[in-house]
């Protein structure tokens, strides 16, 4: 028995700490501009081919992990510049189609570039094979990406609660005006906020592209679900998405293992039920930097 | 030119949407004094310090720091050239303790640092890791002036300190207003409640409808109740009290 739902827990752990790295990044990006970012998939996407484009010219996959990150964190820059700056002012439903039209551009440029169907994304032999905890097999590099996960959640709750710049974007959610008005530059905040939402998208798409397979639209499929764990885990919370990513991937994995006909569907039944119970989300109250 | 101001506005015209909120303000307020700014419910007042601060960019005029054109500058820009804001309301950031309301502020290297703005509201020190949304009015008051101070202003703008105040602390905030001028900060005092900022102030102004009806000595209008009373568009009877 064990022997059986322990793969799946740690399927769903995995699932689940995908989920809540990307809906941190969306929570991040929603809650100090109010953009709804659909773009979020594809930054995911993209770093998951620039990474492969960087390990077919012979790069380890760890620099290909650092370099493809950073190379998409300043496409994002660029992109949140250049576009999406433009439209803070105006209601979200603007930015919400600009990202629409921004991910489709962005699925067709990876489809010309690297083909309809899935390049083969290798992680390194000593990422794959097993790994056994007593009698329980695991998976060596859903144990890697749970570990490289965590780490990155701790680093951006460091960066939030012991850094300058986070103190001034915990400020600036709250109240915009009055940090400019105490000689906060708030466009370089909007601007550092967004690139640290589209890096924690681009270490998801890497590390997802390992896992799931890398083409066009995979950080598009990642992208419902997390949107899914923003609304369970309240928006704008920080721990909500974390726990929201969590349960959304234990229920799906759990699931599949005993009722895989309903496994597509069960996170939009987890997220009815959590949405007649607590209308804000699990932790809705709370404010993301609460 | 031999005196120039600390601050100057010219003819400022300013704009909610299509709605007239400052027609033609003129002021002035010069190095080390306290001009009051006053004026009834939807006089300006608060507009007026929002177009100084570059919260709401000015349609027309001119607004001047030490001569130096500052309107259509970003608020972050008038704020390091040395303008503090103690907004209407006080705006704290409500989840973040008085301490990092007061860090989000902080200009490294100037005149006010944190350690000297505990110094001057020991109080201070004793909330810094309490919430700012859980403090009294008057804590969040004084937080709010030490939140400014610690960008090291010349000029300070205060919108109605007195707002939801117990008489005590009221007279504590007034005596902290008079200390900080002492110590070479400029400010500029909005109040509804005339008579208390006239207590204070060397010059005064009078809006409104977005007009400056008024502009004087302090301590002339104050001597003249009657007059506050007709500026402010009251019945005699009716007069602001202190
Ligand atoms: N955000 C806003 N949008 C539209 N109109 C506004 C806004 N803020 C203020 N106004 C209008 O501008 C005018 C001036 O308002 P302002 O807040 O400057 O007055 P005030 O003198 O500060 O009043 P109070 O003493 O009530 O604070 C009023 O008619 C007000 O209704
Ligand atoms: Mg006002």
């Amino acid at each position: 028995m064990i022997e059986r739902l322990a793969p799946e827990v740690v399927n769903g752990i995995v699932l689940g700490s995908f989920y809540a790295i990307v809906a941190i990044g969306l929570s991040l990006i929603m809650n100090l501009t109010g953009t709804i970012n659909l773009a979020h998939g594809s930054f995911m996407t993209l770093a998951g081919y620039l990474a492969f484009a960087i390990m077919s010219r012979g790069g380890s996959f760890w620099v290909a992990l650092g370099g493809a990150a950073l190379l998409t964190m300043v496409v994002g820059v660029a992109v949140e510049r250049l576009f999406i700056a433009r439209l803070y002012k105006r209601i979200p439903l603007y930015s919400l189609l600009l990202t629409f039209g921004l991910s489709l551009i962005a699925e067709e440029s990876f489809r010309l570039i690297w083909g309809p169907s899935s390049v083969p994304f290798a992680v390194p032999t000593n990422l794959q094979g097993s790994t056994a905890l007593g009698n329980i097999v695991l998976p060596t590099y859903r144990l890697v990406i749970m570990g490289a996960l965590v780490i990155v959640i701790t680093a951006l709750l460091l960066f939030l609660y012991r850094t300058r710049l986070g103190l001034r974007l915990r400020g600036a959610v709250q109240d915009p005006d009055m940090m400019a008005a105490l000689g906060t530059n708030t466009r370089v905040l909007y601007t550092v906020n967004f690139a640290v939402g589209v890096l924690l998208a681009a270490i998801a798409g890497i590390f997802a592209a390992g896992l799931l397979g890398l083409q066009p639209t995979m950080g598009n499929s990642l992208l419902m679900p997390a949107f899914i764990t923003v609304v369970i885990g309240g928006m704008g919370s920080l721990i909500g998405s974390i726990v929201g990513g969590l349960l959304i991937g234990l229920t799906v994995s759990i699931t599949t293992l005993y009722l895989p006909a309903a496994s597509e569907i069960v996170m939009y039944v987890l997220m009815a039920v959590v949405l007649l119970v607590r209308p804000r989300g699990l932790f809705g109250e709370a404010g993301i930097f609460g | 030119m031999p005196d120039e101001p600390l601050l100057r506005l010219d003819g400022v015209d300013a704009f909610y949407g299509k709605s007239h909120a400052l027609r033609g303000v003129s002021l002035e307020v010069h190095a080390g004094e306290i001009v009051a700014l006053l004026g009834l419910n939807g006089a300006g007042k608060t507009t007026t310090l929002r177009t100084i601060m570059g919260l709401l960019p000015p349609r027309a005029g001119t607004i001047r720091l030490r001569g130096r054109r500052i309107d259509g500058m970003p608020a972050h820009r008038v704020a390091r050239l040395g303008v503090g804001y103690v907004p209407e309301g006080r705006r704290m950031f409500a989840n973040l303790t008085a301490g990092e309301n007061l860090e989000l502020a902080e200009r490294p290297g100037g005149e006010w640092s944190i350690q000297r703005v505990f110094e001057r509201f020991p109080k201070l020190r004793e909330l810094r890791g309490r919430k700012a949304g859980k403090l009294s009015g008057g804590e969040q008051e004084m937080l709010a002036i030490g939140r400014a101070l610690v960008g090291s202003p010349a000029l300070l703008l205060i919108d109605e300190p007195s707002q939801g105040l117990g008489p005590i602390i009221v007279t504590d905030v007034y005596r902290t207003l008079a200390e900080l001028r002492a110590g070479g900060v400029a400010i500029l005092l909005v109040e509804q409640n005339a008579l208390l900022a006239l207590r204070v102030a060397e010059r005064a102004y009078v809006l409104d409808d977005g007009r400056v009806v008024y502009a004087g000595a302090g301590a002339d209008l104050a001597r003249d109740r009657a007059r506050i009373g007709t500026l402010m568009g009251l019945p005699s009877d009716e007069l602001p009290v202190s």
